[in-house]
């Protein structure tokens, strides 16, 4: 019995992550698709990597925040008037419905063309059902502002760092007398940061969970070694650019310019895998954290703060993105590769920096934002800056709109489901965690 | 559907510099047109008109679709309305070569010898004045490239500092040739010296639109 329920909550937690690697997997590698760069079908099959590598090895940090940041379980736990195992069987039920809920409101809303955000729809449905379950104060009300600061920090943090990153490129390479020969000295830089960050996101956070603790791997021995090896790979960059880039200085302004935007194809690949990355990371506890609850619960009986997320579990978060992107993102990629016209190499390295950076960041303070709304706010840094040649103004008020939607949205749509559970399947559930616990 | 996708609108300069190819073209009818005026072939004039008219059409579509690209809600690196004042400008001298045209096929003119010579210095030097013109806005996508910044765009404002100075040279040679014109009054018939008048105006025009849009330009890049 327990095992059905396991696996039909599994199933939605899969249908969750189906949604976010059918909808918002292509976003985070447009810096590399919009750029030409990749192909359409490269980019399928590295994006579904990175995601998947994402997931598995960075994913478990923002799963705990997201179920136990939002409702406090002790809370439920300590109302009065509850017959022993209800608290656990109301959590299991409401997780459920989050994640359900949550699920069909990302399938309803990218039908109908809404950018809306995995994170904030799955924060909303958690909200919703802690304040019907056991009141307005079970939600951490405190967290939850943080949370919703974070949507509107990150983008502007995003847009920021784009800005600063893209005038970096255009003071010192593109905008110089001999952009190709300016390019030797700090399109290395450029490797510097960009291995900086990916190996502080891979390191840092993913071999904990690979390997487990390593007790000498302290957070200034980490940076050490990710500033170590990000300088030799600047020093090697500069190297291979200089056979490279040799003479090509003297070639008109207009193909220097070209021959430098070249040099910045494999950086947009790299960086739009990291954002892809960051995007597993972040997005996959939206998915495969209320099923994580769920399994626990089911599994002990007891009601904690903190549990840790098994391997096969974030496996499965994985799994559906890369499935969602497999059979219908593909087709999100396409029209992103050939609807972006106007993104070239340097700019996508700029956003998808920003973006990463930003996200990893947040992703390290616990705070669940959305990675495709950073890359959105990176993006318009980069028009800020005047890198762009048009960019559309409307989408950051379809994106300010859809926060004020989603969360109420998902918040009713997950206290409907929630009521219904309960009113239903309250008693199976009692009996179920009884016997598992018993 | 997908945001990042939305979030990009069709770049204006693409067009914007086919426009600026296509108005060249019109302008390059000039030499042809004059040609055919000094060797009194009105049909070949009217056959310039006709096609003048096409290539000032054909303008007018890329005009559209590059406005049809700047609505209020796009973010641009450049001033929209100054985007907009140089494209009305480069619309502008495709009107002037059709005025000129126009003013060829109205009457069966004959040049006076004397003038030959200058007409011809007249519109080489306004080729310059275009040309120029020409070589500055073509840069504009890569101009967009280096964000209107930097090197590059410092090798545009040059050309267009040029172009002013061309222009310069223009408005001295259409003083000197104006009166010439005026110094034949007891030669040729007055109605003559009217047309050549407005001949020698409607090429001025055409250089001193091309200043115009240059200086437009020159505002788009400097924000």
């Amino acid at each position: 019995m327990d095992i059905l329920v396991i696996s039909l909550v599994a199933l939605m937690g899969l249908y969750m992550a189906w949604n976010i690697g059918a909808n918002d997997v292509a976003n985070s590698m447009a810096g590399a698709v919009g750029s030409k760069s990749l192909s359409i079908k490269k980019a399928v099959i590295l994006a579904g990597l990175c995601e998947f590598a994402g997931a598995v090895l960075v994913g478990s940090h923002v799963t705990d925040t997201v179920r136990k940041g939002i409702v406090d379980p002790t809370v439920l736990a300590s109302m009065p008037g509850l017959q022993p195992g209800e608290p656990a069987a109301l959590i299991v039920i409401g997780m459920t419905a989050a994640l359900l809920s949550a699920a069909f409101w990302l399938h309803f809303s990218s039908a109908t063309g809404m950018p809306v955000s995995t994170t904030h729809s799955i924060v909303g449905a958690v909200a919703g059902f802690g304040v019907v379950a056991a009141g307005v104060n079970a939600v951490n009300w405190g967290k939850m502002t943080q949370i919703v600061a974070s949507w509107f920090i990150s983008p502007i943090a995003g847009g920021i760092l784009a800005f600063i990153f893209f005038k970096f490129i255009i003071k010192f390479i593109l905008g110089q007398e001999r952009p190709a020969k300016a390019a030797v000295y700090f399109v290395p830089v450029i490797v510097f940061m960009v291995s900086a960050i990916l190996i502080l996101a891979t390191v840092y956070k993913g071999l904990k969970h690979v390997i487990g603790d390593l007790p000498w791997l302290t957070d200034g021995v980490t940076m050490t070694i990710a500033l170590a090896v990000s300088l030799m790979f600047g020093i090697i960059s500069h190297f291979g650019l200089k056979r490279s880039l040799h003479g090509k200085d003297q070639l008109p302004i207009s193909e220097q310019l070209e021959e430098v935007e070249k040099i910045f194809v494999p950086l947009v690949i790299i960086s739009s895998c990291s954002v892809a990355f960051a995007h597993g990371a972040n997005d996959v506890a939206n998915s495969v954290g209320p099923l994580a609850a769920v399994v626990h619960i089911i599994q002990t009986g007891t009601i904690e703060m903190k549990v840790g997320v098994p391997f096969w579990i974030l496996a499965l978060g994985g799994g559906g993105i890369v499935l969602g992107l497999a059979t219908y993102g593909y087709k999100v990629m396409h029209t992103v590769g050939t609807k972006i016209t106007e993104l070239t190499p340097s700019r996508g390295v700029a956003a998808d920096i920003a973006a990463t950076a930003t996200v990893l960041v947040c992703t390290r303070m616990s705070l669940p934002v959305s990675t495709t709304h950073t890359l959105v706010g990176a993006i318009m840094g980069i028009g800020l800056a005047r890198g762009l040649t048009g960019i559309d103004r409307a989408v950051a008020r379809k994106i300010f709109t859809s926060w004020i939607v989603t969360v109420p949205a998902a918040a009713i749509l997950s206290m409907i489901l929630f009521v219904i559970g309960r009113s239903l399947f309250l008693d199976q559930v009692v009996s179920l965690i009884k016997i598992t616990s018993g | 559907m997908s945001i990042i996708q939305d979030l990009f609108s069709g770049s204006p300069f693409g067009p914007l510099v086919e426009h600026t190819k296509k108005v060249h073209e019109c302008v390059e009818v000039v030499r042809p047109l004059m040609e055919a005026l000094a060797h009194e072939n009105y049909i070949e004039i009217d056959n310039l008109q006709d096609r003048i008219s096409k290539l000032e059409y054909e303008a007018d579509l890329l005009k559209q679709e590059i406005r049809s690209r700047l609505p209020r809600r796009f973010f641009l690196p450049v001033d929209r309305n100054e985007l907009d004042s140089f494209l009305r400008c480069q619309d502008k001298i495709a009107d002037k070569v059709e005025d000129l045209a126009v003013i060829l096929t109205l009457r069966k003119t004959k040049i006076h010898n004397s003038l030959s010579d200058g007409f011809f210095e007249f519109v080489e030097q306004i080729f310059q004045v275009t040309g120029s013109l020409l070589q500055a806005a073509v840069e504009l996508n890569n101009l967009a490239e280096v964000s209107f910044g930097g090197a590059e765009s410092q090798v545009v404002l040059d050309i267009i500092d040029g172009l002013g100075e061309e222009e310069w040279r223009a408005d001295r040679m259409a003083r000197k040739l104006s009166k010439k014109i005026y110094s034949l009054e007891n030669e040729v018939p007055p109605i003559d010296i009217i047309f050549y008048e407005k001949i020698l105006l409607a090429l001025g025009s055409i250089a001193n639109e091309a200043e115009n849009a240059g200086d437009m330009l020159r505002m788009m890049i400097v924000k």
